[in-house]
C-alpha cells in the first residue's frame, strides 16, 4: 500500500521531534485493529492503516495535556474531533503533528456479525475498497465492503485528513452516497409515541457503563462528568430508564455544535444502543440551523458559544 | 435543616381564593419543615415579628414566606431573618398572591397550586447556602445625561453636596425643552428668568464638566465603578477659545439653515449660537450648510474670527469618564403631527405645534415676541388650539395621555390675549387634566377671565378657505358639529420617548416600554431608580412630565446618588458566580460568554490553568454555568442543585440530595 | 383585547413548569397578577435570574421527570438585563426544541418566548394558549418506571459474560 509506506516513511523522519505518534497495529485477529504508540523506530513497522482501523486515536490524546509532542495518524473524521478540540482551546496545536490519508470507510463489525453469525477468529482478512474477503477457519467469505461499511462513513463528506502536516496517498475521491441520513430518516417515520417507547426500550438496555462518554473524544471533563458529580448531582446511581436516558441527554446537549459525528460511542456500547441516532440528530439541526459542521475550522466558534442579534434562521417564537 | 413555612392571607387578597390554613397545615408534611402557621400580614411589623420569635422559639435555619411576589418583598424578609440572626439567604418566597391568587379564581386549585409553591420553595431552601457580601470602592462621582432642567437639577445638587458631575448634552446648548418655552404654568413667569440663572450655575460650578454636542457612546462596569465613553462631536470651532462674541454670525454667508432651536419657523446661519442665552455660549458649524465643509469655499468665519477658533479639520473626540453613579434625564420629544392627514400632514403654513407657537411668543424667538403668522406674517385674530394631536389616540400609537398639554395650552390661550387683546381664542379638548397645585384654577381663569371659548370635542378635520382655515370638530357637549374659523391653528401636539432612547436603555443595560420610555424599577416605590443598580432617572424620559415634577425628580435622583456615594466602600451582591477549581478543567468556555468580562484565567500552583470569577464585576445572570459542561461555575443562590431541587419537588422525582 | 381567557375547569391540573427570567417574564408574570388576569392554574413557576441561567438539561429533566409541558420565557432580544443572555438562551433552547422530536417527547410540550415586565396581557395570552396546547396534547407518557433490565436483556448480559476466557478477545495468538 503506497499511503502506508509514505506514512511510515513521514513517521520515521518526524519522530526524532515527537514524544509519541499514536496510529493502529494489528489487533488480536486480521479483522481488529488496537491502538499503537510509536515512540521508537522499531515500533514504526507495526503501523496499519486499512478499512479496519475503526477507533479514532485522539481519544487517547485527553490524557496528554501538558506540552508532550504528540503526533497522530488519523482519519478525516478523527482529524476533526482534533481540530475541534484546538479550537475550543485545549489542545495546542503547536504540540501535535497530524498525519493524513485518504479513507474510503472503515468496518462495522456489528453488521459482520449480523452477516456471518459470530464467526470467531479471523485467520485473514482482506479488503480492496470493494471487497472484503476473510478466511475463517480455513473458509473464505466474501461480502461487498459497502455492505459492511459503518453507518458513518455512508453520509461522511470528510474522507480525506484535515488540517494535517503530512498527507500520504492519494485523496480518498470517495463521496457520500446522500447527504441523507438514511437510518435517521427511516426512523423519523415513526409517529412519536413509537419513538418514545424505541427509546424507552433502549433506555431499559442501557447498563450505564459510560462507554459511550468514555470512548468520546470530544468528551473533555475527565473525571469532573457531571454523571458522576454530586455537587451538582444531575443523576442518581439509580439505573433506570430515566437516568439512563436523561444521561444521553446530557451527553447530547454537551456535544451540540461539537460532536464531530466520528460514531466512537456508539461503537463502544457493550449494549449496542443506537445512540448515534441521537448525536446524528443534533449535528444536522446545528448544520440546518448554523451551517455548521464541527471540527472542521480551528479558527471558527462553536455556535453556542456566539450569537447573533438578528438570528434569521431561528423562527421567532411567540 | 429547621425550615419554618410562614403563609401571608395578605387581608383577603390572598385569603379570598386561597386556604391559607390549610396550605400551612400541609407544609407541615414536607422534608425538614419543623414550624408552619398563617398570619394576616406577614410583611406586617406584627407579621415580621412572628417570623424573628418562630426562628429564635423554634431554631430554624431557613425560612419559607408564601406570600406576594418576591420582587415586592424579598428584601423585606430578608432583612427580618438578618434581624433574628440568620443568613439573609436563608429566605425562599413563594409566590401565592401575584402567580396564583390573584390570577384564579378556583379556591380549590389555587390552593394545591399555592401548596405546591411552597413546596418548590422549601426544597429549594433545603439547598441554600448562607452568603456573604464583599466589599469594593466607588467612585464619587455622577454621570448625568442630559442637560434639560431635570438633568440640570440633579446636576446642581451633586454638584453642591460636593460630587464631581459629568454632564452630556447631545444638543448644542443645555437648557432642553424648558429653555424654548416663553412662560409657564400656571404663574405665567417667564421661563428663560426662572431656567437661566440655573444654566448659568451649571457652567459655572466648580464641580461639573459639561460636555454638550457630546453623546455617550459605551458605558461599561457595575455601580461604584462604570467606564464612560463620551463622543464629542465636531463642532468646528475650537471652544476653549471661542468667546460667543457672535462676529461668525453676522458674516456667514449660508443663511438658509433650519433653526432646529426655533422649531424651523426660521433660518439661521451655518454657524450658529442657538439663542442668547445659550449654556455654553459656543458657536458651533453645520456641515450641512457650511459652503467650506460642503465645498472647500468661503471660511468667512475664520477670517472674522477674533480669537482664530474656527478649525475646519475638527473631529468627534471620545472621551474617557470613570463614574460611580448615572442618571439619564434624556427628556422627550415632540409627536410629529405629519401622520394626521385630515390636519394637513404638516404641510398648511399656519398650522403650526405648541412649540412653535411658544418661539412665536417668546421675545428671543424670531419674531421677537410678536404674534404672526408663518405664512404672511399677519396677526392672527382668530387663533383654534387642538389638544390631544398625538396623544390619547391608539390609532396613531399613542394611547396614553401627555398630562401638560391641557395646561400649556390653556397657558397659551391667556397669552395670546394678553399678546393680542382683540384676539379670540377656541380650544378643543377630550376632558381637561389639570390635577396640580393651583392648575385647575388657571384652565378656569382662562375661561372665565380671559373668554377663551372651550369645546369639548375633537376635530376631524382643518381645512384652507381663502387665507384662513376651518377648523370642524364635534361639540360633544351641545352634541353638534362645529365648525370654526381660524387665522392660526396651534396644535398641542404631545410628547414621545426621545431619539435613540432604546439604544441609551440597552447602552445602560436598562429596560424600556414600547413607546421607548425607560421603564422605573417600580412604578410607584422606585420611580427613579432603575433595575440596573447605580443607574437612575429623572423627567420626561421615564413618561411625559411637567417642569416642577422634572425638578422634583431630578433632586431624588440626585438624592439617591447622594446616597449610594455616602457609604465609602459598596457591597457586592453575593448572588455571583463562583468557580469550584477541582472541577474547573480550565477550558474557559465560561469566559468567552461572559458579557461583562467577569471571568479571568488562573493558573493554580500546580501550573493548572483555571477560570475565576471577579466578583465586584459578575452580575449574576448565570450564563456560564451554562456553559460549563462540568458544572463547575455555579451561580450562588441558583445553582444546579438548587433549580434541579425546583424541579424534582415540582416534578416528584424522586433524587436523594 | 379580549377579556376571554378561556379557563379551564375540568379535571386535574397538568404538571407544567416555568422558567422565568426574574427581569422581565416573572415581572410580566407579575403585572398580569397585579392587573387580576385570570389565567389557567397548571403552570408553576421556577424563578432563575435570566434566560441565560436556564440549561436546556432542565427542561430535559422536568420532561422526563414527568413533567406534561414546560413553558421558558426571558426577556425580549435587545432587551436583556443581563445585556446578551437571552441570545445565548435562544440558540440553547431552539437546539432542545428542534432535538425532542428524535427522543420521542412532543417539542409541542416544549415552548419558550419572550414577555416583558409591561406586557401583563401577552404573558396572559402565553399562559393561557400554551396550557390549552398541552391540555389537547393530554399527560405525557410516563417513563416505564423502575430499575432493571427486563429479562431478555438480563439473558443477554448474562450471555456475554459467561463467555469468559472464550471470548474471542482472550484468544489472541501468542
Amino acid at each position: 500500500m503506497q499511503a502506508l509506506a509514505e506514512l511510515k516513511d513521514q513517521i520515521r523522519k518526524a519522530l526524532p521531534e515527537l514524544d509519541v505518534v499514536i496510529g493502529w497495529q494489528q489487533g488480536y485477529d486480521a479483522l481488529h485493529t488496537r491502538p499503537l504508540f510509536i515512540r521508537s523506530e522499531e515500533d514504526i513497522d507495526k503501523l496499519v492503516v486499512n478499512e479496519f482501523c475503526v477507533v479514532n486515536p485522539s481519544s487517547y490524546l485527553r490524557e496528554m495535556r501538558g506540552g508532550k509532542k504528540v503526533g497522530l495518524v488519523l482519519k478525516g473524521c478523527d482529524s476533526r474531533s482534533v481540530i475541534q478540540l484546538i479550537q475550543e482551546e485545549l489542545l495546542n496545536k503547536d504540540d501535535l503533528t497530524i498525519f493524513g490519508f485518504g479513507c474510503n470507510g472503515v468496518l462495522n463489525h456489528a453488521k459482520l456479525q449480523a452477516r456471518f453469525g459470530d464467526i470467531g477468529y479471523i485467520e485473514s482478512a482482506e479488503s480492496d475498497g470493494n471487497t472484503v474477503n476473510l478466511v475463517v477457519a480455513g473458509n473464505k467469505e466474501t461480502a461487498p465492503f459497502a455492505e459492511l461499511c459503518a453507518e458513518k462513513c455512508l453520509t461522511c463528506s470528510y474522507p480525506n485528513t484535515l488540517q494535517c502536516s503530512h498527507f500520504a496517498g492519494e485523496e480518498s475521491d470517495k463521496k457520500a452516497e446522500a447527504a441523507q441520513d438514511k437510518a435517521l430518516e427511516e426512523f423519523e417515520q415513526l409517529s412519536m409515541e413509537e419513538r418514545f417507547a424505541f427509546w424507552q426500550d433502549q433506555m431499559r438496555r442501557c447498563i450505564r457503563c459510560y462507554a459511550c462518554r468514555n470512548a468520546c473524544p470530544m468528551c473533555v471533563c475527565k473525571d469532573h462528568c457531571l454523571a458522576n458529580s454530586r455537587q451538582p448531582k444531575w443523576l442518581s446511581e439509580d439505573v433506570d430508564v430515566q437516568n439512563n436516558f436523561m444521561f444521553q441527554m446530557i451527553h447530547v446537549m454537551h456535544l451540540t455544535g461539537r460532536c464531530v459525528e466520528c460514531g466512537e460511542c456508539e461503537r463502544a456500547c457493550p449494549m449496542d444502543i443506537p445512540i448515534m441516532l441521537l448525536r446524528r440528530k443534533m449535528a444536522g439541526i446545528v448544520r440546518d440551523v448554523f451551517a455548521y459542521n464541527a471540527g472542521t475550522n480551528a479558527e471558527d466558534t462553536s455556535p453556542l458559544m456566539r450569537f447573533e442579534v438578528e438570528e434569521p434562521t431561528i423562527e421567532e417564537r411567540h | 435543616m429547621r425550615i419554618g413555612v410562614f403563609v401571608c392571607h395578605c387581608g383577603s387578597n390572598i385569603a379570598a381564593t386561597v386556604d391559607c390554613p390549610a396550605v400551612a397545615e400541609q407544609a407541615k408534611n414536607l422534608q425538614d419543615v419543623v414550624f408552619t402557621t398563617d398570619t394576616m400580614y406577614t410583611c406586617s411589623e406584627p407579621g415580621q415579628n412572628e417570623i424573628i420569635e418562630a426562628i429564635k422559639e423554634h431554631n430554624l435555619d431557613g425560612v419559607v414566606v408564601a406570600s406576594c411576589s418576591p420582587r415586592m418583598h424579598e428584601a423585606t424578609f430578608r432583612r427580618a431573618l438578618e434581624r433574628a440572626g440568620l443568613n439573609r439567604y436563608m429566605l425562599e418566597m413563594a409566590n401565592i398572591r401575584e402567580h396564583v391568587s390573584w390570577i384564579g379564581k378556583d379556591k380549590e386549585r389555587n390552593t394545591v397550586k399555592a401548596f405546591e409553591l411552597v413546596s418548590i420553595a422549601a426544597a429549594k431552601l433545603r439547598n441554600n447556602n448562607p452568603l456573604f457580601a464583599n466589599k469594593f470602592d466607588v467612585t464619587k462621582r455622577v454621570l448625568v445625561i442630559g442637560g434639560g432642567v431635570a438633568g440640570i437639577q440633579a446636576a446642581l445638587d451633586c454638584a453642591d453636596a460636593g460630587y464631581q458631575v459629568v454632564m452630556v448634552e447631545r444638543e448644542q446648548s443645555i437648557g432642553g425643552k424648558m429653555a424654548k418655552i416663553d412662560k409657564t404654568f400656571p404663574t405665567v413667569d417667564c421661563s428663560s428668568c426662572i431656567l437661566g440663572p440655573k444654566m448659568v450655575d451649571v457652567a459655572q460650578h466648580e464641580n461639573i464638566t459639561l460636555y454638550a454636542m457630546s453623546e455617550v457612546e459605551k458605558i461599561e462596569g457595575y455601580v461604584g465603578n462604570f467606564d464612560v465613553q463620551v463622543r464629542k462631536k465636531a463642532t468646528y470651532v475650537n471652544w476653549d477659545d471661542c468667546t460667543g462674541c457672535g462676529a461668525c454670525m453676522e458674516k456667514c454667508p449660508s443663511k438658509k439653515n433650519l433653526d432646529a432651536f426655533n422649531e424651523g419657523i426660521s433660518k439661521c446661519t451655518a454657524i450658529n449660537i442657538p439663542f442668547p442665552q445659550a449654556i455654553p455660549k459656543k458657536a458651533a458649524i453645520n456641515p450641512e450648510g457650511c459652503m467650506m465643509l460642503k465645498k472647500g469655499k468661503c471660511g468667512v468665519c475664520a477670517k472674522v474670527c477674533p480669537t482664530k477658533c474656527i478649525d475646519f479639520e475638527q473631529k468627534d473626540e471620545i472621551l474617557t469618564e470613570k463614574v460611580g453613579a448615572v442618571i439619564a434625564a434624556t427628556g422627550y420629544d415632540m409627536f410629529d403631527h405629519s401622520v394626521y392627514k385630515q390636519y394637513g400632514a404638516g404641510q398648511y403654513p399656519d398650522v403650526i405645534t405648541s412649540l412653535q407657537y411658544e418661539r412665536l411668543m417668546n421675545a428671543s424667538g424670531p419674531t421677537g415676541g410678536h404674534i404672526k403668522r408663518p405664512s404672511d406674517g399677519k396677526e392672527p385674530k382668530k387663533v383654534v388650539f387642538v389638544q390631544c394631536v398625538g396623544s390619547r389616540d391608539p390609532a396613531v400609537g399613542r394611547p396614553y395621555c401627555s398630562g401638560f398639554c391641557c395646561m400649556y395650552t390653556a397657558k397659551q390661550a391667556i397669552l395670546t390675549k394678553d399678546h393680542i387683546p382683540d384676539s379670540d381664542s377656541y380650544v378643543f379638548y377630550m376632558d381637561i387634566r389639570s390635577p396640580g397645585k393651583g392648575y385647575d384654577e388657571f384652565t378656569r381663569r382662562a375661561q372665565e377671565q380671559y373668554g377663551v371659548q372651550y369645546l369639548r370635542g375633537r376635530v376631524s378635520m382643518i381645512y384652507p378657505k381663502g387665507d384662513h382655515y376651518v377648523v370642524r370638530g364635534a361639540d360633544t357637549l351641545a352634541g353638534t358639529q362645529v365648525e370654526v374659523e381660524a387665522d392660526l391653528v396651534v396644535l398641542a401636539v404631545g410628547a414621545e420617548s426621545a431619539k435613540n432612547a432604546p439604544a441609551l436603555a440597552e447602552k445602560m443595560r436598562i429596560s424600556y416600554d414600547s413607546y421607548g420610555f425607560f421603564m422605573e424599577a417600580h412604578p410607584k416605590l422606585k420611580p427613579v431608580e432603575t433595575n440596573t443598580a447605580g443607574v437612575y432617572l429623572a423627567g420626561s424620559c421615564v413618561g411625559p412630565r411637567d417642569i416642577p415634577t422634572s425638578v422634583g425628580q431630578g433632586s431624588a435622583a440626585a438624592a439617591k446618588v447622594m446616597t449610594l456615594f455616602s457609604k465609602d466602600k459598596l457591597e457586592s451582591d453575593p448572588q455571583v458566580s463562583s468557580v469550584n477549581a477541582s472541577r474547573c478543567v480550565g477550558c474557559l468556555k465560561c469566559a468567552k460568554t461572559c458579557p461583562f468580562g467577569a471571568i479571568k484565567e488562573v493558573t493554580d500552583r500546580g501550573g493548572n490553568v483555571k477560570a475565576e470569577v471577579i466578583e465586584t464585576v459578575c452580575q449574576g445572570c448565570g450564563i456560564c454555568t451554562v456553559t460549563c459542561p462540568q458544572g463547575a461555575i455555579q451561580l450562588q443562590h441558583f445553582t444546579d442543585n438548587q433549580i434541579l431541587a425546583e424541579v424534582n419537588a415540582l416534578c416528584q422525582a424522586q433524587l436523594d440530595f | 383585547m379580549s377579556g376571554s381567557t378561556g379557563l379551564l375547569t375540568e379535571g386535574q391540573d397538568l404538571r407544567i413548569v416555568g422558567f422565568l427570567c426574574n427581569w422581565c417574564s416573572y415581572g410580566g408574570a407579575d403585572t398580569a397578577g397585579v392587573a387580576r388576569f385570570e389565567q389557567p392554574t397548571d403552570l408553576r413557576v421556577i424563578r432563575v435570574p435570566c434566560s441565560g441561567r436556564i440549561d436546556p438539561l432542565f427542561i430535559a429533566r422536568a420532561l422526563l421527570s414527568g413533567a406534561d409541558g414546560v413553558l421558558v420565557s426571558g426577556c425580549h432580544p435587545r432587551d436583556c438585563h443581563y445585556a446578551e443572555g437571552n441570545f445565548y438562551a435562544r440558540r440553547r433552547l431552539e437546539m432542545l426544541k428542534q432535538f425532542l422530536s428524535v427522543t420521542g417527547i412532543d417539542p409541542e410540550r416544549f415552548h419558550y418566548t419572550w414577555v416583558s415586565a409591561s406586557e401583563g396581557q401577552r404573558w396572559q395570552d402565553v399562559v393561557t394558549s400554551f396550557t390549552e396546547r398541552i391540555r389537547k396534547l393530554g399527560p405525557a407518557p410516563k417513563m416505564s418506571g423502575g430499575t432493571g433490565y427486563d429479562e431478555e436483556c438480563l439473558k443477554e448480559i448474562a450471555a456475554a459474560v459467561s463467555l469468559g476466557e472464550q471470548c474471542p478477545c482472550h484468544k489472541e495468538k501468542a
